[in-house]
């Protein structure tokens, strides 16, 4: 049976004196009773304004055609009353910032119990009882307690789990997860996903699991659409659609997602030269006190070494310290005790300002979000020139050829040299960014999530462009990450931090194929694989409305 | 195999300890905001009483006024006031009166400064709150009105009359209403404060309204702003998707998380309220606390003015204070202290 049925939904805005803009076009799918359907997409896809729509949380300005089926309700038709109690009931979402999405002045128990007291004839105290159950049935204890906690005081997988078990309080029979579980650790999001698919299997509702990430979407979904400018480029069985995509988009989003592609490029990957090392960090430790509260031990003697032209990745959940040291190690920060030696001996005398110039001109930082680390009324141009001015002395015509070849050699061309950032993709921001920390001739790079916040296909562009760059320039990378399937196609060597110390360091290879701490065992065991590889019943059969699928998932879970 | 697993990840719940670490720290806040009030009131009694002696003029030229200068009576006028001492003792002296409720005698009315400005006070409380009203309503009703209708042009139309109103000084607001109201309209007297409670709220309607104008504007304009910025934030949405009324999602979610900024600046607007009172008093002929701090300016009358100046600044710091320990109230991430966010 049906729950959702989605036909030619098609959604434009108009814009001001300019064609209409075509977000949606065409697309219909369809949700079953128990099953989960992966909607996967770029940035700028339609995946989220999708869920919205089945919502009907459309903004009035959007120019709606099709039909949208949710259970028998007509959703571009039904009046706000009609709206407001589907959304009560019959189908709830969850979105990707737990920390956002929840109103910060209210008690987790008010916003739990929230919209089922708006119907006529509520009892609080049964509706609180049925919160508390939901909240340890999420795996959080003592449910009672929470209910009078405040967002603040949990972390953002528990929120996660609060918001979830708000979207489960009137057994909705669809759940849409629009990234969900992005914002979290890869350990939170690996337990959430277990949550969600117990929830869908246990209630036979049916799940929209949208998501950037195909291995993520492998996952977990019986069925996969793919989603591109608004236009579904591809739909099908989730194994077929990955192992045997038929659209050329598809194809390439495979091709870019680190551990779904066949044969990773590590091979094209420069190793870094024997001799001394470029840096040496030796005993680092950094305390953070916060007043009234305990201190915090972010890095607890930590001791690593890059050689010349090496990679070195970090890598970590958040708070193990993997930032902290990143910037300890740019000069950004100093540590309480600890040695830090960049090649080119010891920068000392002088002026604060010609010593800060010196540390820059050896070491420079990327960092995760190109959209805030550049300023957005400088071109590249003169970000760069800004850059170049306070180094080198060089006359004009030196300056134009020296960042025409500096944005040559990150991949951008002569045209985007006078664009401002707002004009840019992110990609090409953040090899604005790259070219920036380039300038100087650094001989270490250290990359803080540098590619996280990037399109899957851009990912690997710009992962691409570090080991070219690595290659042409001999600069060594320090990258911190939090994305273990990424790390092996940029670094020789990896470090794995928990709570401000080393768990375990060696050859990437080594360390991701044979782990040896617990805790790297946890992190490799929760990297999201398709369920084919870790369930063989599951994805094969062609027909998900058999109900010989929950059996599966009960095996996994 | 999941289960176990979601146990191990779960941080463990707040325990027994949290919560009186919690209250402590609350009440370590709150004491310190209540000793930073006490202090800020002390620094200003020190600054309103040793003013006396920036200003020029001298009180004793005053006091003997149509009066031969002979130096016995300056002699016994400087006695009474107790003016021959150190100005450390004089402050000791009239300090530890205030505190007891004692501000000491007034030159121009030969009564006790405590008696004088209780006599005022009704009229200028009376003003001041009414006109505090007046803001919270209309402010607080165009601000909501112009974030629900942000974009449209009726939001841009409330917004620019704000913008005039703002800018409207309270005098020549006091004129227009009189123009209109009093003598065109003739349904409120423009003069006096009237007898009774209920003759003189009245008699305050216009000067009140006089003296909101301005500050309805900027409250508007402040709770406008707060609430577009809170319409944008991804939890109301969330509200709205999970079927909850737009009245519900309104107060609950917008207007409700908004109140933090609407009401740090409706405090500090309080020293604005209580200055422009004075001027208003004088353009309705009120017999209120600012009338007479203007007059006892002009007469030199500096236990008059000390005790009036003391009460409004005191007044300020007291609200700005309870601003501020409302703070926690509104805002639960303020009482883990700041580290919390």
């Amino acid at each position: 049976m049906k729950i959702l049925d989605i036909k030619e939904l098609s959604i434009r805005v108009a814009a001001a004196a300019a064609p209409p803009l075509q977000l949606l076009e065409k697309v219909s799918m369809h949700i079953e009773r128990g099953e989960t359907v992966a909607l996967v997409g770029e940035s700028g896809s339609g995946k989220s304004l999708t869920a919205r729509a089945v919502l009907g949380l459309l903004p009035s300005a959007a120019q709606v055609t099709g039909d949208i089926d949710l259970g028998g309700l007509a959703v571009l038709k039904a009046s706000g009353a009609q709206l407001r109690a589907m959304r009560r009931g019959r189908a709830a979402m969850v979105f990707q910032d737990p920390r956002s999405s929840i109103n910060p002045v209210r008690t987790l128990g008010a916003h739990l119990i929230e919209p089922m007291m708006q119907v006529p004839g509520a009892n609080k105290a049964m509706l609180e009882a049925r919160a508390v159950e939901l909240l340890a049935s999420m795996g959080l204890s003592n449910p009672e307690a929470r209910m009078k906690q405040y967002p603040h005081e949990l972390s953002g997988g528990m929120l996660q789990r609060v918001m979830i078990a708000g979207a489960l309080m009137n057994d909705p029979e669809l759940l849409i997860c629009d990234e969900s579980t992005t914002a979290l650790d890869v350990t939170t999001q690996a337990a959430v996903i277990r949550l969600l698919s117990r929830a869908v299997s246990e209630r036979s509702m049916g799940m929209l699991f949208i998501t950037h990430d195909l291995a993520l979407a492998a996952s977990i979904a019986d069925r996969t659409y793919v989603l591109r400018h608004g236009v579904l480029q591809e739909h099908g069985v989730t194994r077929q659609v990955f192992e045997r995509p038929v659209s050329e988009y598809t194809q390439q989003l495979v091709a870019a997602t680190p551990g779904m592609r066949s044969a990773p490029r590590s091979g094209s990957q420069p190793s870094g030269s024997a001799g001394a090392p470029v840096l040496s960090v030796e005993n680092v430790s950094k305390t953070y006190q916060l007043r009234g509260q305990p201190p915090v031990r972010a890095l607890k003697s930590v001791s690593l070494a890059i050689p010349a032209g090496g990679g070195l990745a970090i890598v970590g959940e958040s708070g193990s310290g993997k930032s902290t040291l990143g910037r300890i190690v740019a000069g950004l920060e100093h540590a309480d005790s600890g040695e830090i030696t960049l090649a080119g001996g010891a920068i000392t005398g002088g002026s604060a300002r010609e010593r800060r110039l010196k540390t820059a001109s050896r070491v420079q930082m990327v960092f995760q979000d190109p959209y805030q680390s550049l300023d957005s009324r400088l071109t590249p141009a003169k970000a760069l020139a800004a850059v170049l001015k306070l180094h080198y002395r060089l006359d004009a015509k030196a300056m134009r050829a020296r960042i025409g070849q500096l944005l040559e050699s990150v991949g951008l061309e002569e045209r985007h040299a006078n664009l401002y950032p707002r004009k840019l993709s992110g990609g090409q921001r953040q090899r604005v960014a790259i070219a920036k920390a380039m300038a100087l001739n650094p001989r270490l790079l250290v990359l803080d999530e540098a590619t996280s916040a990037l399109d899957v296909s851009v990912q690997a562009q710009v992962l691409e462009l570090v080991n070219k760059l690595r290659k042409d320039s001999g600069v060594a990378v320090l990258f911190i990450s939090h994305d273990l399937a990424i790390v092996g196609e940029i670094c020789d060597e990896l470090l794995v931090v928990q709570d401000g110390a080393i768990v375990e360091s060696g050859p990437t290879r080594a360390v991701l194929g044979n782990p040896q701490h617990p805790y790297t065992q946890t992190l490799l065991a929760s990297v999201p694989r398709p369920r084919w590889e870790t369930d063989p019943g599951a994805g094969t059969d062609p027909d998900p409305r058999h109900g010989d699928l929950e059996p599966a998932r009960n095996n996994r879970s | 195999m999941a289960q176990s697993n979601l146990a191990a990840a779960t941080p463990p719940a707040p325990g027994a300890a949290k919560a009186p670490r919690q209250a402590a720290t609350a009440l370590k806040l709150a004491a310190g905001k209540i000793g930073a009030f006490l202090f800020t009131v002390f620094v200003s009694s020190v600054i309103v009483f040793f003013s006396r002696w920036l200003v020029p003029g001298d009180p004793i030229n005053f006091l003997l006024r149509g009066r031969s200068p002979n130096p016995e009576a300056i002699a016994e006028v400087t006695a009474i006031y107790g003016l021959d001492r150190p100005p450390l003792e004089q402050y000791w002296n009239w300090i530890t009166g205030v505190v007891q409720g004692d501000f000491g005698r007034s030159l121009q009315y030969r009564q006790d400064v405590t008696e004088v400005i209780l006599g005022r006070l009704p009229v200028t409380l009376g003003l001041v709150v009414m006109a505090g009203v007046m803001i919270a309503i209309l402010g607080l009703a165009a601000g909501i009105a112009a974030s629900l209708l942000r974009g449209t042009f009726a939001d841009r139309a409330i917004v620019a009359s704000m913008s005039g109103l703002a800018a409207i000084p309270s005098f020549v607001g006091a004129i227009v209403l009189i123009a209109i109201f009093a003598v065109q309209l003739g349904l409120f007297p423009s003069f006096g404060s009237g007898n009774g409670f209920a003759d003189m709220l009245y008699h305050l309607v216009l000067p009140s309204l006089a003296l909101a104008l301005s500050f309805i504007a900027v409250v508007g304009r402040v709770t406008r702003s707060a609430m577009v910025e809170q319409f944008a934030r991804e939890h109301v949405e969330v509200a709205r998707s999970r079927g909850i009324t737009p009245v519900a999602v309104v107060i609950r979610h917008v207007l409700r998380n908004a109140t933090g900024p609407i009401l740090t600046v409706s405090g500090l607007l309080v020293a604005g309220l209580l200055v422009s009172s004075a001027i208003v008093e004088q353009a309705f002929g009120l017999a209120g606390l600012g009338s007479l701090l203007v007059s006892s300016v002009d007469r030199l009358d500096f236990p008059v003015v000390q005790a009036i100046v003391l009460i409004v600044v005191t007044a300020f710091v007291a609200i700005n204070t309870l601003v501020d320990l409302l703070g926690p109230v509104i805002d639960p991430r303020l009482k883990a202290g700041e580290g919390a966010r």
